[in-house]
C-alpha cells in the first residue's frame, strides 16, 4: 500500500492515514469513464474517494451544504457537459430523494451516485437504523438501479453500471459499506 | 411591479445568449410561456435548486452570462446555496430574486423572507455587488451595470398575476436542445 495521502487540498480536512487500494481502483475505474465533475457532502466511509476527487486536478469539485443542493450542482454540471459524480452518505439521499424524483428523473440526466451504506448489520449508531433498513426499498419504489459493493470485481461492476446509466438515461447508485475499502 | 413585469425585464435587459435558469411554479410557467428558449432551463419541482444548477453552469460555462431568476421561498429553501455561490465566487453569475413575501405559487401564504434580510446575507456571503430595486427601471440598471459577478439582485414585487399559464412538460426535449445550445454556442 502506499502510504501519506499527503498533499491535501480543498475544502476539507482529512483524517489523513493510509491510501486505499480500492479506493485508487474506483477512481481510476471513474476516469477511465469520463468522470470531471465532482459535487458532494462527506461521510467518513467514503473518505479516500473523497481525497481522490480533491487531489484530482482534473475533477471540477463543488463541495456543497446538503444533499438537495448536491443533486442541483450535479443536474447543472450534466446540462454543460460535463460527467459529474456525486458523494453522500446513505442518510442523505433521503434528504435528496424529492430532487432526485422531479429534477434527474423526469429530465433523464444520468448522475452516478456514491454512497455509503450506513445502518447495515453491526451499526452501532441508532440514528442510521431506520435508513439503513428503507435504503433499498426507496430506490427500488424510485425504480432506480444500484448495486451494493461486496467484494465483487469492481471493474466489471462499474463498467456495467456505467453502461446501464448511459443508455437509460437514470440516476445510479453505488452502495458502499463500512469496511468495503479491505 | 409584478412578477410579470419584472420578468418582462429581466428578459428585455439580458443578453441572447445569456442562459436562463427558472425557478419552481409561476415563475418557471409565466417564462416558459412569454419567453421560451433553447437557453432557459426551468425547475419544475426541486424548489430551491434553481440557484445550485445556475451555479454549476456558471462554473463550467466562464464565458457564458448565467442569470438565475429565483423566489423568495424558494431561495429560504435552499439558503446554504449562497453560501456556496459565495466561496465560489463565478464572475459571470446573476442572482435574482422575486421577492413577493409569498408562496405565490401555492395559495399566497406568506413566506417567512420578511425575516431574511437578503442583501445583508449575500454581502455577508462575499457577493460582491448587491442592489435591492422596486422598479423595472432600477432592475434593468441593475443588470446592465458591467459589474462582476456573483451579482445579487433583490427585486421587491407585489402579489398577483396570471395563473393559468401551461407547465413546461416536455423536459427531456427543453434539456436536449438546452444542451445543444451550449454546444452550438460555446463561445
Amino acid at each position: 500500500m502506499n502510504k501519506n495521502n499527503s498533499g491535501q487540498k480543498g475544502f476539507f480536512n482529512s483524517l489523513g492515514g493510509e491510501r486505499s487500494e480500492k479506493a485508487d481502483c474506483l477512481h481510476r475505474l471513474l476516469k477511465s469513464r469520463g468522470i470531471n465533475f465532482a459535487t458532494g457532502v462527506p461521510c467518513g466511509v467514503l473518505k479516500n474517494v473523497i481525497s481522490n476527487l480533491l487531489n484530482d486536478s482534473e475533477v471540477f469539485h463543488v463541495p456543497a451544504n446538503r444533499e438537495s443542493e448536491v443533486v442541483g450542482i450535479a443536474a447543472g454540471a450534466y446540462l454543460s457537459g460535463k460527467n459529474p459524480i456525486v458523494y453522500m452518505q446513505n442518510s442523505g439521499l433521503f434528504s435528496a430523494s424529492n430532487d432526485i424524483a422531479s429534477l434527474l428523473i423526469p429530465y433523464k440526466i444520468p448522475i452516478f451516485f456514491v454512497v455509503s451504506y450506513r445502518g447495515c448489520e453491526g451499526e452501532d449508531a441508532i440514528q442510521h437504523l431506520t435508513t439503513g433498513r428503507a435504503t433499498e426499498r426507496l430506490l427500488n419504489s424510485f425504480n432506480l438501479p444500484y448495486e451494493v459493493y461486496n467484494q465483487q470485481n469492481l471493474g466489471t461492476l462499474i463498467n456495467r453500471m456505467f453502461v446501464h446509466m448511459e443508455r437509460k438515461k437514470t440516476p445510479m447508485t453505488l452502495l458502499l459499506k463500512r469496511g468495503w475499502e479491505q | 411591479m409584478k412578477r410579470k413585469e419584472a420578468i418582462k425585464t429581466i428578459f428585455g435587459a439580458i443578453n441572447s445568449s445569456a442562459i436562463v435558469v427558472s425557478t419552481t411554479g409561476l415563475i418557471s410557467r409565466e417564462v416558459f410561456s412569454g419567453f421560451d428558449s433553447p437557453r432557459n432551463i426551468y425547475v419544475p419541482g426541486s424548489m430551491g435548486l434553481a440557484s445550485s444548477i445556475g451555479l454549476a453552469i456558471a462554473l463550467c460555462h466562464q464565458n457564458k452570462k448565467v442569470v438565475v431568476i429565483d423566489g423568495d421561498a424558494s431561495l429560504l429553501m435552499n439558503l446554504g446555496s449562497m453560501v456556496t455561490i459565495g466561496a465560489n465566487q463565478p464572475r459571470n453569475f446573476v442572482h435574482i430574486v422575486l421577492d413577493n413575501g409569498s408562496y405565490g405559487s401555492c395559495s399566497e401564504e406568506k413566506s417567512l423572507s420578511s425575516f431574511a434580510n437578503f442583501a445583508k446575507i449575500a454581502k455577508d456571503v462575499s457577493y460582491p455587488y448587491v442592489k435591492v430595486v422596486y422598479s423595472e427601471k432600477t432592475l434593468k440598471k441593475a443588470i446592465l451595470l458591467p459589474n462582476d459577478g456573483p451579482i445579487f439582485i433583490l427585486v421587491k414585487i407585489t402579489l398577483g398575476g396570471r395563473r393559468d399559464f401551461a407547465r413546461p412538460l416536455k423536459l427531456v426535449e427543453i434539456k436536449n436542445r438546452f444542451m445543444n445550445f451550449l454546444l452550438t454556442n460555446n463561445k
